[in-house]
């Protein structure tokens, strides 16, 4: 036994040193422990906790008018999200954001305070919100590659365009019909992510090579802005209830501009009226009055009359069975070329009994009347167009000038355009090319001749007559245009009653359909408006809406004035002067 | 008054190991924040730390020159100056992670936790040496050292950091039995010991506190929240195995599943990049110095000394061994950083001023 504590503290301290020994080595066991034989468990462990399946999708491709003008595109929109158990300071954090958020701080507060690795704070934010988020440098917020559909032309062609919902999937229109092409790809990869949830480098540029296909349309940015404009002011001086206009390239049926009004903004569809979203010009049928006799009177021409044959008129009275039809301007002896020019509804109703209903519906339809075009939006009509059998007698007379049967704006304008293109009917088109995310056509869609409707011979006929309706003495004057000949056709047509059978008394729908110049027309325009309240006349109504498009259009596209002898004879006279 | 002699008795050896251990430190560090870092150079931190081991390097040097037993008399000069620093925690103390721990003084961050415990050893060391006696100490002997004890434990406790409070108690428990106390004195103290810890449980821990003590006792039953620590950290370093993945390539702590892992979980970093052979070899490393450590309190002639030297090292053991344990899964997360590789300026100090106190007895050890 020792005696001095001096020496009492030194045995101790060999007694310590024994324990350190065991403690050091306890750890030691324990790190053999833990490093070889859990190893297993733990590095599978480890893998779940760092890879994660995940599925990325690719951006949505782009919506882009003949020029490759963007009409609906996609534009970076991060996800903002949130580690709160690395926010230090979450009231300060929640104030900063909820500025550049506009969300309400406290809300945001308590999102953040939670004791959790992850929350999402806000889904596509817009790409100024996200800078300024990231140049707050907050630890624990993080900015996850994302995009939103944006369509930079706001109202423009938006029926036609349609927009996607919140899962970036197409809702209406082209978005919908063509979601299959423009949606980005999907895969489904194992990534590596991080402790706090944030899925490393790859997620952006994947999503680059995963982009949709990008559509091509034939609308005319330009054309269509200006028939929208057009259309708008008419819509409005009018005071009617809505308004159609359209404008086709006759040669080729390709759609320069579907103009639809009211509108609605794509980027905030949900704050219009649903009725805004449809594509009036394909989805609604109407009844297009007088429009339609210039069908009626080339299925006369086809079957062997000439503009100068002569119908009697009946001097404005013609009785039907329990019907009588009526002429706006009593006749007695009218030629075809008239009957087109003074748009006497017994005049056509005289032909329609002479060629027969076989004749009349043959051409009707031969002319795309009762069946859809399939030019690429979805709710298409095939408006009505009973079968001739089915046709009693006052059913063909009525037919011949426009009223029990009915169209959509596009197969009108078809028909029209199908006269302007000497008689050949082309398949509408909106749809130019289908390209790949890298710029590669994948999808070329070239002009469709679907038939000869009428001869060459019947539709320079025809023309020359539309153009008499713009010419003095004719219902469509206000569509003349100086420098240009024009043709084109005036409609005013009751509406049918929604109540009773019949027609009601004060509600029309107003129309002008025409092309220019004569010879080789460059565009076909149809204008519609419905209920007009101002006045009611097609002529009055449409056709300045018509001029306005054609003149606006013709400028834009640098189509020279025809040299006419009346307007040689003008230039002369000019420099007499 | 500078021996000749004190040179040639300098404690080279000591100084290689604690500068091996340095370095091993600041490798570990480098991969620790350098695998997260999206900036340019080399991470700050890193930089500061580099910066904290020099000035630690400095004042262990300096703190060579004067006498020990200077500390002796000292000793409530130094003891009065950190509680002082406590105190001043509650006034101007700044908030990090829940509870306030730190001072600033200028442009420096210091945590007087850290340097409340080689206070408290100095203090300890001072008053036992006068009452060193063959039966050891009795209940009187006890007064004075309690209520050492106590102030700072209460202080720290109610910052809140239970961690460093009961790493406090369990040195100056270490150094009282290692000065040896009565049998009735042990067995008494035991007794309330037992006693105490069911009351403390109740009233004494806060929320998150038992929860971490519960999630130590089954990771599994909170794995994001409480038991993210322990599980995250055990599968960084069983994925180590024996070689380990290789300096900066270790993935777990690289993809920041560990918070803390420059500070109390650095050993983890240290375990998935070399393997368990560069844990062992770290173990070995901190056996050589806990060795040397108490190799010196033998050789010291004096008292003090001897007790000193003995309270340095068991403080550094016990932090080493509070901190491996956690981090292995062998204890709860309590927040206590392993000495000379944890970032942080305070332990860092705190540490070398201890090593420099070592240095100094050793080469007085012919001193009485």
């Amino acid at each position: 036994m020792v005696n001095d504590p001096k020496k009492q503290i030194r045995q101790r301290i060999f007694i310590i040193q024994i324990l350190l020994v065991g403690c050091i080595c306890l750890l030691g066991i324990k790190a053999f422990d833990v490093q070889i034989f859990d190893f297993h468990d733990l590095t599978k462990k480890a893998e779940l906790s760092y890879s994660k399946d995940l599925i990325i999708k690719g951006e949505r491709g782009q919506i882009l008018d003949r020029y490759l003008n963007k009409l609906g595109t996609s534009i970076d929109a991060p996800t903002i999200t949130a580690n709160p158990s690395q926010i230090l300071d979450p009231i300060g954090t929640a104030t900063a954001l909820s500025k550049i958020l506009n969300i309400k701080p406290k809300a945001l507060e308590d999102k953040l305070s939670k004791n959790r690795q992850f929350i999402m704070i806000a889904r596509k934010v817009s790409p100024t919100q996200a800078t300024q988020i990231k140049a707050l440098g907050v630890q624990g917020i993080y900015l996850e590659s994302d995009s939103k559909r944006f369509y930079p032309n706001r109202n423009l062609a938006a029926q036609v365009i349609g927009f996607t919902g919140k899962d970036d999937s197409g809702l209406e229109g082209l978005e919908f019909k063509y979601n299959a092409i423009l949606e980005g790809g999907i895969v489904k990869i194992r990534v590596k992510r991080d402790g706090t949830g944030r899925v490393l480098d790859i997620n952006k540029k994947r999503r680059i090579e995963l982009k949709g296909n990008s559509i091509v349309l034939t609308i005319d940015k330009k054309i269509q802005f200006l028939s929208e404009r057009t259309l708008e002011q008419t819509v409005k001086a009018q005071q009617a209830k809505s308004g159609i206009a359209l404008v086709m390239k006759p040669s080729t049926g390709e759609l320069l501009a579907i103009a639809n009004y009211p509108g609605f903004n794509p980027n905030n569809f949900a704050a219009f009226n649903k009725n805004t979203y449809r594509n009036r010009a394909l989805t609604d049928a109407f009844e297009p009055g007088s429009v339609i006799k210039v069908f009626t009177v080339a299925a006369a021409l086809e079957k062997g009359f000439t503009p100068k044959s002569i119908f009697f008129c009946e001097k404005g009275k013609y009785r039907i069975g329990r019907f009588t039809i009526h002429d706006t301007h009593p006749r007695e002896w009218l030629t075809l070329n008239q009957i087109i020019q003074f748009s006497s509804n017994i005049g056509t109703a005289k032909i329609a009994e002479t060629i027969g209903k076989k004749a009349l519906y043959n051409y009707l339809t031969d002319f795309g009347f009762g069946q859809k075009t399939f030019v690429g939006c979805p709710g298409e009509t095939n408006g009505t167009l009973l079968a001739y059998e089915r046709w009693s007698k006052i059913d063909a007379s009525a037919i011949s000038f426009g009223q029990g049967l009915s169209v959509s704006a596009i197969q009108l304008i078809s028909g029209i355009s199908a006269i302007a293109n000497d008689g050949m009917l082309m398949k509408p088109m909106l749809i130019k090319k289908i390209i790949s995310n890298t710029g590669k056509e994948l999808q070329v869609f070239a002009p469709k001749q679907l038939r000869q409707v009428i001869s060459p011979k019947t539709a320079a006929q025809i023309k020359t007559m539309m153009n008499m309706v713009v010419q003095k003495n004719g219902t469509g004057t206000k569509a003349a245009m100086k420098g240009y000949t024009v043709c084109g056709k005036t409609s005013t047509a009751q509406k049918a009653s929604k109540l009773k059978s019949g027609y009601e008394k004060n509600k029309y729908v107003a129309a002008f359909a025409g092309f220019a110049p004569q010879k080789n027309p460059e565009l076909a325009i149809l204008v519609v408006i419905d209920e007009p309240t101002k006045q009611h006349y097609g002529g009055q109504v449409a056709a300045p809406a018509f001029k306005t498009i054609l003149a606006q259009s013709f400028s834009y596209l640098n189509i020279a004035p025809e040299k006419t002898k009346a307007m040689i004879a003008a230039v002369i006279k000019g420099e007499e002067h | 008054m500078f021996d000749r002699r004190l040179i040639e008795n300098f404690d080279w050896g000591f100084l290689v190991v604690i500068l091996l251990i340095c370095s091993a430190g600041l490798v570990i560090l480098y991969s620790a924040v350098t695998a997260g870092h999206d900036g340019v150079g080399v991470h700050p931190l890193f930089k500061r730390q580099i910066i904290w081991m020099v000035t630690g390097l400095c004042i262990m040097l300096a703190s060579v020159v004067i006498d020990f037993r200077e500390l002796d008399k000292l000793n409530l000069f130094i003891y009065t100056l950190c509680v002082g620093m406590l105190v001043a925690i509650y006034l101007f103390g700044e908030l990090g992670g829940g509870s306030r721990r730190w001072l600033v003084i200028g442009f420096v961050r210091i945590q007087p936790s850290e340097l409340m415990k080689i206070a408290l050893v100095i203090s300890l060391a001072s008053v036992y040496s006068t009452c060193v006696s063959m039966e050891g100490l009795g209940f009187r002997d006890l007064i004075k050292p309690a209520i050492l004890c106590l102030i700072p434990f209460g202080l720290i406790v109610n910052q809140p950091d239970l961690g460093t409070g009961l790493l406090l108690l369990l040195i100056a428990g270490s150094i009282t039995l290692f000065v040896k106390v009565e049998k009735k004195v042990f067995f008494t103290l035991a007794g309330i010991g037992f006693s105490i810890v069911p009351l403390v449980w109740f009233v004494g821990l806060k929320a998150y506190q038992k929860d971490r003590i519960l999630t130590f006792l089954d990771p599994d039953r909170d794995p994001l929240g409480a038991g993210y620590h322990i599980i995250q950290s055990k599968i960084a370093i069983g994925s180590g195995m024996v070689m380990g993945k290789g300096f900066l390539k270790g993935t777990q702590s690289a993809l920041s599943f560990l918070p803390e892992q420059h500070t109390d979980f650095i050993l983890s970093v240290l375990a998935e990049e070399w393997g368990l052979v560069g844990c062992l070899i770290l173990l070995v490393l901190y056996l050589i110095l806990l060795f040397w450590g108490l190799n010196i309190a033998y050789n010291c002639r004096n008292t003090f000394g001897s007790i000193l030297a003995f309270g340095i090292t068991i403080m550094i053991f016990w932090q080493i061994f509070i901190n491996i344990g956690m981090v292995m899964g062998l204890m709860p997360v309590v927040g206590v950083p392993l000495p000379l590789i944890s970032y942080g300026g305070s332990s860092v100090v705190t540490n070398m001023v201890g090593f420099g106190i070592l240095l100094n007895i050793s080469m007085r050890k012919f001193t009485n």
